[in-house]
């Protein structure tokens, strides 16, 4: 640079200069300031859907237990990994592009892709198992299981519904394919402990408040699938987020093996970072609340 | 530099302006000119609001007579749902932020364009996309649940195209979060040389704080649309007390964005009635920092307050409490804005050309709006008074006295700069004029109806209440005439009108410092500001009587 | 732009690998701390332990993965600022809920 004359600044076109701005300056900090911007309207897109769990399990905090201890702890704390490593390889990308190392640049790039792909496998791994044991929140949309398949238990055991297990190794009869729970000795467990509030009370119980109530199954039923309902939700716009980030990958992966960033023109790759560790932080709040609350009950009781 | 050269010779160029500069249709289609999108947007949204205009007609056609007559109670419902989700989603949150802030926001601070381009023609699409599918939704039949998607009734109940709407808003939403998204980054990085933050017009803090809210507040109720799509589709009981679901929920998610949204409709009208009053008084605006700072707590405690909607839907108690109380506050930055115009006023030269007028009508109105709602946001009164008609006319002073008219005021003002030609200034007062007058009787013995009782959303209702509504229909046809009168003057005026000078007020403005109409680059030179805003003064050549006087600028 | 160019010099492959294993040890406690009944010494307890862990390991993505630690005082505005929303609108939401069965109306 230094062999280059004065005059030469003149004609040298900055890479990816808009004609809106004066100077790479005033690029890079109006598209850092829009990034954030678009993130920050991400947090309270998300933060819609959190205020809706928030409200539910303050209400029904027995039935969003139960159905988080329902959903594998392993398969979401193996994609919390997974993610992190991503996010890592991300970060990595973006150091790798300040210092305009182009082949470091596209191996890391494909990484990222890799893992973020492995987290949307898991997550169909996931979803499919909720779809054959009839955990989606939807009447019609889990696996139809008619009633002459050889080894099938009826859903409507003659037992009390604290003393049936769900899940495990049985095939449900479920000939329409509905949502489908059966197990509440999570309530019986609190209502023992007499730790029920009253608005679980009236939200579990048939005619709750007068002596001998009993534990409805069906109510009950109703508070679980709102929890997969916000599951699903939740995790579904995730996933989409994700979606959306790999195909960010796709056309940060062809623009970086053609070459496109250097030391001194990076922007893209840098914001393409930003959204990358925003739908890791998502990630980081989903897997605890959704996952992992209640789990004490499964080794404690 | 002398400010008095900067004003006569100016920044604008004399090779040719925006609107000369391609004339193909992909020209305008696909433009990244902020200018020509504005332009594109004061077309779609005039549209819309003329549409929203025919159905408020139909509701007052209607409301002539006591009984149901003239449509069918399940059409009204489908007629005034339609009325407010046009004007709401599709009028009144772009029409000032997308139109003239887009045009002048730039222009005011000395940029080429605004920060995104690319961005803010994206957000014109995202407008048309929803605008079409809403329009297709209404064609097919409409909704009929009221402009608040009210659960579990629009999730279960309701026949119509809640999803077709819903989807609608939904995709509109993000247009309004594109623009605001752009403004704050525009505002941060484009100002001009010496544009400190406390020289930029009050307009431009307006709509900083605008956008603030559009950011912060949209996204929750796309996703409070969205859960009521998934909800009516596939039934899961989240919006459904039969089944464990929680309407009041829905409330708190849709109006944590509706409530602030107001403040997206009249802060950008506060913006462009403190310009208004400032340079037609042709004097610095009084306690220039309160306004601007007025309008970032506005925003802020817009968020604080949205149970207000909420009094008599089981919230609790101390909710209540606390909302009204916050409900109060939020009443002291607008009174705050109002002193400050009103002591700019003293001692002014003021001219009464017709955005000034228009000004006034807004101080006036939204006087009474404002206050009104201090009503509605106690606790013990607004028992008696939700639901009524004095809930209707109290929103009515604040969006059409306040907004509206604001809107229309700075579309006279800068119809000058924005498309080269002076407007005639006869039909402009006498419509200013008609819809004050207009906008007065209409909405006036409403306030008389709801404390007398007569409910909203009703299309038939007790004899006795007959009088007041005929006043209120008649009222609303005065109205009408006097905004549809801006439409053909104002066209007129594009090709009959004479040719505007570049500084027909004899404003100290950024904008008004380029030429009529602007060149696309915005500046040939890059503007360095030397003044505080609103900085007269006949030393700077900004003598508007004596301009006049000598021909200079049109009257 | 100075800004922007100065970054790479206070990161490199070390500390990157550094916050992620702090990322990584943070999942595993998470996960082990949910097992442990904390809600017998008060109730939430095991929430408000995860929603720390959570909350330690998001402030670290975003100080060092995603640079706020050295950016304007802006984009800390816009983090801060955002979360200060999503406050606003929990509190006063759960203000709400949380006092329903109190005052006259109530029990």
């Amino acid at each position: 640079m230094s062999a280059h004359s004065a005059t030469d600044k003149f004609v040298y076109h900055e890479p990816g200069l808009q004609h809106q701005f004066e100077d790479m300056g005033q690029q890079e900090e109006s598209v850092t300031i829009g990034m954030w911007m678009f993130l920050v309207q991400e947090i309270l897109f998300f933060g819609g859907l959190f205020t809706a769990y928030l409200v539910f399990r303050y209400r029904y905090p027995m039935a969003f237990a139960a159905g988080s201890n329902h959903l594998d702890a392993f398969w979401g704390g193996l994609n919390t990994l997974v993610l992190i490593v991503s996010s890592l390889t991300m970060a990595l990308t973006v150091y790798f592009a300040q210092k305009g190392n182009r082949s470091m640049q596209v191996i890391l790039i494909l990484l990222t892709m890799f893992f973020g792909s492995v987290f949307l496998g898991v997550k169909a791994v996931e979803y499919t198992d909720k779809y054959n044991h009839g955990l989606i929140p939807v009447t019609g949309w889990n696996k139809k299981t008619p009633a002459a398949e050889p080894g099938a238990h009826s859903a409507h055991s003659a037992k009390p519904c604290y003393e049936v297990e769900h899940g495990g190794e049985h095939t449900y009869v479920n000939p329409h394919g509905d949502f489908l729970w059966t197990d509440c000795s999570l309530v019986k467990t609190a209502m023992d402990g007499n730790f029920l509030t009253s608005a679980e009370k009236a939200g579990y119980f048939d005619q709750a408040f007068a002596p001998g109530a009993e534990i409805s199954a069906d109510k009950f039923r109703d508070k679980v699938r709102i929890f997969f309902f916000l599951y699903f939700v939740m995790t579904g716009l995730h996933a989409l987020h994700m979606i959306v980030g790999l195909g960010l990958m796709t056309w940060l992966l062809w623009t970086a093996f053609k070459g496109y960033y250097s030391a001194e023109y990076y922007m893209p790759v840098e914001m393409s970072g930003l959204y990358w560790h925003f739908v890791d932080i998502v990630w980081i709040f989903l897997f605890p609340l959704l996952y992992l609350l209640g789990r004490h009950f499964l080794h404690t009781h | 530099m002398q400010a008095s050269d900067a004003i006569s010779t100016g920044y604008g160029s004399a090779k040719g302006n925006y609107l000369t500069n391609g004339s193909t249709l992909a020209s305008w289609l696909l433009t990244k000119d902020h200018k020509r999108i504005a332009i594109m947007y004061l077309v779609t949204v005039s549209m819309f609001f003329m549409m929203g205009g025919l159905y408020a007609a139909a509701i007052r056609l209607e409301l002539l007579t006591p009984a149901s007559d003239l449509l069918e109670t399940g059409t009204y419902n489908r007629v005034f749902t339609q009325h407010g989700i046009l004007m709401i989603f599709f009028f009144l949150i772009p029409s000032i932020p997308a139109i003239l802030g887009n045009f002048m926001l730039p222009l005011m601070i000395g940029a080429k364009d605004l920060a995104m381009p690319r961005i803010n023609l994206l957000s014109l699409y995202i407008y048309w996309a929803g605008g079409l599918l809403t329009l297709y939704a209404l064609m097919q039949g409409g909704v009929d649940t009221g402009w608040t998607f009210y659960t579990p009734y629009s999730t279960t109940f309701s026949n119509s195209y809640v999803m077709a709407v819903g989807l609608g808003i939904f995709i509109n939403g993000f247009s309004s979060i594109l623009t605001g998204l752009n403004f704050i980054v525009t505002i941060h990085t484009m100002r001009a040389p010496g544009m400190t933050w406390f020289r930029l017009p009050l307009f431009v803090w307006a709509h900083y704080a605008t956008s603030l809210v559009m950011i912060l507040g949209t996204p929750v109720i796309a996703i409070t649309v969205l859960l009521v799509a998934i909800e009516r589709t596939v039934k899961v009981g989240i919006f459904d007390p039969a089944i464990g679901g929680d309407p009041i929920l829905f409330q708190h998610l849709f109006w944590f964005y509706s409530h602030p949204a107001v403040y997206i409709m009249i802060l950008p009208g506060m913006g462009v009635v403190s310009e208004l009053i400032s340079n037609f008084s042709r004097k610095k605006i009084f306690g220039y920092e309160f306004i601007a700072f007025s309008s970032i707590a506005i925003a802020v405690f817009g968020f604080l307050v949205w149970g207000h909607h909420m009094f008599v839907s089981g919230q609790s108690v101390y909710a209540g409490l606390v909302f009204s109380f916050l409900t109060m506050v939020v009443a002291v930055p607008s009174a705050i804005k109002m002193f400050n115009w009103t002591a700019t006023l003293y001692k002014g030269s003021i001219t009464f050309d017709t955005p000034m007028l228009y000004a006034f009508g807004f101080m006036g109105l939204f006087l009474i709006g404002g206050l009104t709602g201090l009503f509605l946001g106690s606790v013990g009164l607004t028992v008696h008074l939700t639901d009524t008609y004095f809930v209707v006319a109290h929103f009515h002073y604040v969006m059409v006295g306040g907004q509206v008219i604001a809107y229309l005021g700075g579309i006279h003002y800068w119809w000058p700069k924005m498309t080269g030609r002076m407007y005639s200034e006869f039909w402009g007062k006498i419509s200013a004029m008609l819809v004050f007058v207009g906008f007065n009787l209409t909405f006036f013995p409403q306030f008389i109806l709801g404390y007398q009782g007569m409910p909203r959303r009703y299309a038939a209702y007790p004899e006795e209440l007959q009088v007041l509504n005929i006043f209120s229909t008649a009222g609303a046809s005065v109205l009408g005439v006097g905004l549809v009168m801006p439409v053909v003057y104002l066209t007129h005026s594009l090709v009959f009108g004479a040719k505007a000078a570049d500084n027909p007020w004899m404003l100290p403005g950024l904008e008004w410092r380029t030429s009529s109409p602007p060149p696309t680059e915005n500046f040939d030179v890059m503007p360095v500001v030397t003044w505080e805003a609103y900085e007269f003064g006949e030393e700077n050549g900004l003598d508007l009587e004596a301009a006049r006087r000598s021909d200079v600028v049109t009257a | 732009m100075s800004d922007n160019h100065e970054q790479h010099d206070h990161m490199n492959i070390p500390k990157y690998v550094g916050v992620f294993l702090v990322l990584v040890v943070g999942t595993i406690l998470t996960y082990y701390a949910a097992l442990v009944d904390m809600d017998s010494i008060f109730p939430g307890a095991n929430t408000l332990v995860a929603l720390l862990i959570a909350f330690t390991k998001m402030a670290v993505v975003m100080l060092f993965f995603m640079h706020v630690y050295w950016s304007k005082r802006l984009i800390w505005l816009s983090a801060i600022g955002s979360f200060f929303w999503l406050a606003i609108m929990f509190a006063f939401t759960l203000q709400d809920y949380l006092t329903r069965s109190e005052g006259v109306f109530g029990r």
